[in-house]
């Protein structure tokens, strides 16, 4: 097995996806890191001068200690860990794509072997990309951001977490899916529209149908709720007392509307990875490669 | 685990896709030790049965083993098989060795050994390339690199000559020979008998997915009896000396030639000379391989003549 993952890592190193991916990546999260800053310094400015003060009193802080950038964190990374899904749903797609396929079984103990370690490897993968999306995404709101809406040492590192979990679980996502549907336009443009488009209207039907707790058991509504959630209850620790209206408002805002707690989303859509990856091999499994 | 032997064994092997049957019922041995051909025109199954028994393919029925197992049982199979299939994929941005570490370390042989058989099949310059920029011929090398890299006691080629140059496939052919004088398996496909008849001892022949011949190159030979072509002044009366001589086996040609079977030319002038035949031209016919791997598998998928026109050639033979 140790073999096998040597040279699915170096497949990955060889050639230049790794990075061409990476870049949008980091300047995505760069970009959203600046614009949550500004909008957060925006949104506390106005707090300040005009008279939402009831809020504040019932938060129990005054605005400009509020951790706003919390929010548009949490978004961001929702939305650069698409860029990892989709390097790993290159994985198995792009190999048939390119009929490398024949070689990697020929020369591996079993189908099985082959995708697990490919597996593993993109696990690695995911976790790098998640700990760049971080770093890019903290430089840029702590560029724009006051200190006070920042969060402290333990919630940076609580929003790590979070991001590099989500961001592995993202792209073990894709590569489940890439095995699923081996074709590389099919299964990138299924992946952008099902988690850009898709899914989001379907979060709008169900709130709709006042079923919002069914969004937490959806694939993007469940690791929305990873970092949804962690960025509420960040928010909350430092804000005392606050009415449930509002705590699903800051939910809602967090991209978590509907989710459960941080972990379970994160088992949720473990459950969601599992189920297309088993697929997938399934699919794999059974292939006639021509 | 295998048994080493080197065998490879198809057993009543079927496969379909959908309504086509592309292999059907086919059956041979492969010993060690031999370079055996595995013969057919287009789309009679040859890349289908080997996939089947590199294990890419799920056969319908039947069975095909490497050394005793079947491909996904014999552990750390690029040790033990090195395959070139048609169409085997490489990525256009990886170097030749970068494409032939990649699979060094899936079957765990060190990465000195990429650069050792890219040396091997002369590709050693081109090394640090893209294979996007690589000729078919190139490539064609690299995918026998590739099947190399493990030092396998069996190799299955498919069509590896295509688009090796002459000196590639002089080249090709004595390497295969030499490989299988090592007591190691080699077996190789081709369209075309003449292209391996000086490489293979054994043959397995092909057709519409079913076996057509299967045994020894020479066996294959004798089974096509030498002609004595000869023509002439007075057909018939050549023919009634043949006759009178025992000789029955006596065929008139379109080109109005006599064609002889089981005699030499020398027998066949003397009976001319006896009869007071002139003889115009004579020639002793030669083994055509060719002309009898056309009978065996009466390609399926035939072409026309280019010049399939209403009128008749000149001075044609209609
Ligand atoms: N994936 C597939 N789906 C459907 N039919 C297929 C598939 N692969 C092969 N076939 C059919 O199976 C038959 C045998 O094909 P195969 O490629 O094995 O022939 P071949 O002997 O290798 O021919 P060639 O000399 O042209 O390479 C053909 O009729 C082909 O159309
Ligand atoms: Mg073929």
């Amino acid at each position: 097995m140790g073999n096998l993952v040597q040279a699915e890592l170096r497949k990955t190193t060889t050639t230049g996806l790794w990075w061409g991916l990476l870049i949008p990546t980091a300047v995505l999260a760069l970009g959203w890191g600046l614009a949550t800053g500004l909008l957060g310094q925006f949104f506390v400015d106005f707090a300040s001068t005009s008279d939402v003060d009831e809020v504040s009193d019932f938060l129990g802080v005054t605005p400009d200690q509020w951790k706003v950038s919390l929010f548009g964190m949490a978004r961001a990374i929702n939305i650069s860990t698409i860029f990892p899904m989709v390097f790993g749903a290159l994985a198995i797609s792009g190999e048939i794509n390119r009929r490398t396929i024949t070689t990697t079984f020929l020369t591996a103990p079993s189908r099985m072997h082959a995708l697990l370690a490919k597996m593993l490897v993109y696990v690695l993968w995911g976790a790098i990309y998640g700990l760049a999306i971080m770093l890019f995404l903290g430089i840029g709101v702590v560029i724009t951001s006051d200190s006070g809406q920042l969060p402290d040492a333990g919630g940076w590192a609580m929003l790590t977490l979070a991001c590099v979990l989500s961001s592995v679980l993202m792209t073990m996502f894709g590569v489940g899916i890439g095995a699923l549907i081996p074709n590389v336009a099919g299964t990138v443009v299924l992946l952008l529209l099902y988690f850009l488009v898709i899914e989001n209207v379907l979060h709008l039907v169900l709130a709709y149908l006042e079923v919002p707790s069914i969004i937490g058991f959806l694939p993007n509504g469940s690791i929305n709720g990873l970092t949804g959630s962690v960025a509420v209850d960040l928010f909350l620790s430092t804000a005392g007392v606050v009415p449930p209206e509002v705590e699903d408002v800051l939910r809602a805002i967090a991209g978590a509307g509907g989710a459960l707690d941080w972990w379970w989303s994160g088992l949720v859509f473990l459950g969601w990875s599992g189920i297309v990856f088993a697929g997938g091999w399934a699919v794999t499994q059974s292939k006639d490669i021509t | 685990m295998h048994d080493g032997s080197g065998l490879i064994a198809v057993q009543n092997l079927t496969k379909q896709f959908g309504p086509v049957t592309a292999v059907q019922n086919l059956s041979f041995t492969v010993s060690p030790g031999s370079v055996t051909g595995f013969l057919g025109p287009n789309g009679a199954g040859k890349t289908t049965t080997l996939r089947m028994l590199l294990g890419l393919v799920k056969p319908t029925s039947g069975t095909a083993t490497i050394n005793g197992r079947p491909f996904h049982q014999l552990g750390q199979p690029g040790r033990v098989v090195g395959a070139v299939l048609e169409a085997q994929g490489f990525h256009p941005a990886r170097s030749a060795r970068d494409h032939l570490r990649v699979y060094a370390a899936a079957i765990g042989v060190p990465d000195a050994q990429a650069d050792q058989v890219l040396g091997l099949v002369g590709l050693g310059s081109a090394a640090d390339r893209k294979v996007g920029g690589f000729s078919l011929g190139m490539k064609q090398r690299l995918a026998l690199a590739t099947a190399l890299l493990g030092d396998p006691q069996v190799l299955v080629l498919d069509e590896p000559a295509n688009g090796l140059d002459p000196e590639g496939i002089a080249w090709l052919r004595t390497f295969l020979q030499s490989y299988a004088r090592m007591g190691r398996t080699v077996l190789i496909s081709s369209h075309l008998l003449a292209e391996v008849e000086q490489t293979v001892d054994q043959v397995v022949i092909i057709s519409r997915g079913q076996t057509m011949f299967y045994g020894p190159l020479e066996q294959l030979r004798q089974s096509q009896q030498r002609r004595v072509l000869v023509q002439p002044s007075d057909i018939n009366a050549l023919a009634t000396a043949l006759r009178a001589e025992g000789v029955q086996a006596i065929e008139q040609l379109p080109d109005g030639r006599l064609a002889v079977s089981g005699v030499d030319s020398r027998q066949v002038a003397d009976s001319a000379l006896k009869a007071g035949v002139s003889i115009y031209g004579i020639q002793e016919e030669q083994v055509d391989l060719e002309r009898l791997f056309f009978q065996l598998t009466s390609g399926q998928y035939a072409g026309y003549a280019p010049a399939q026109t209403p009128y008749k050639q000149q001075g044609g033979w209609a």
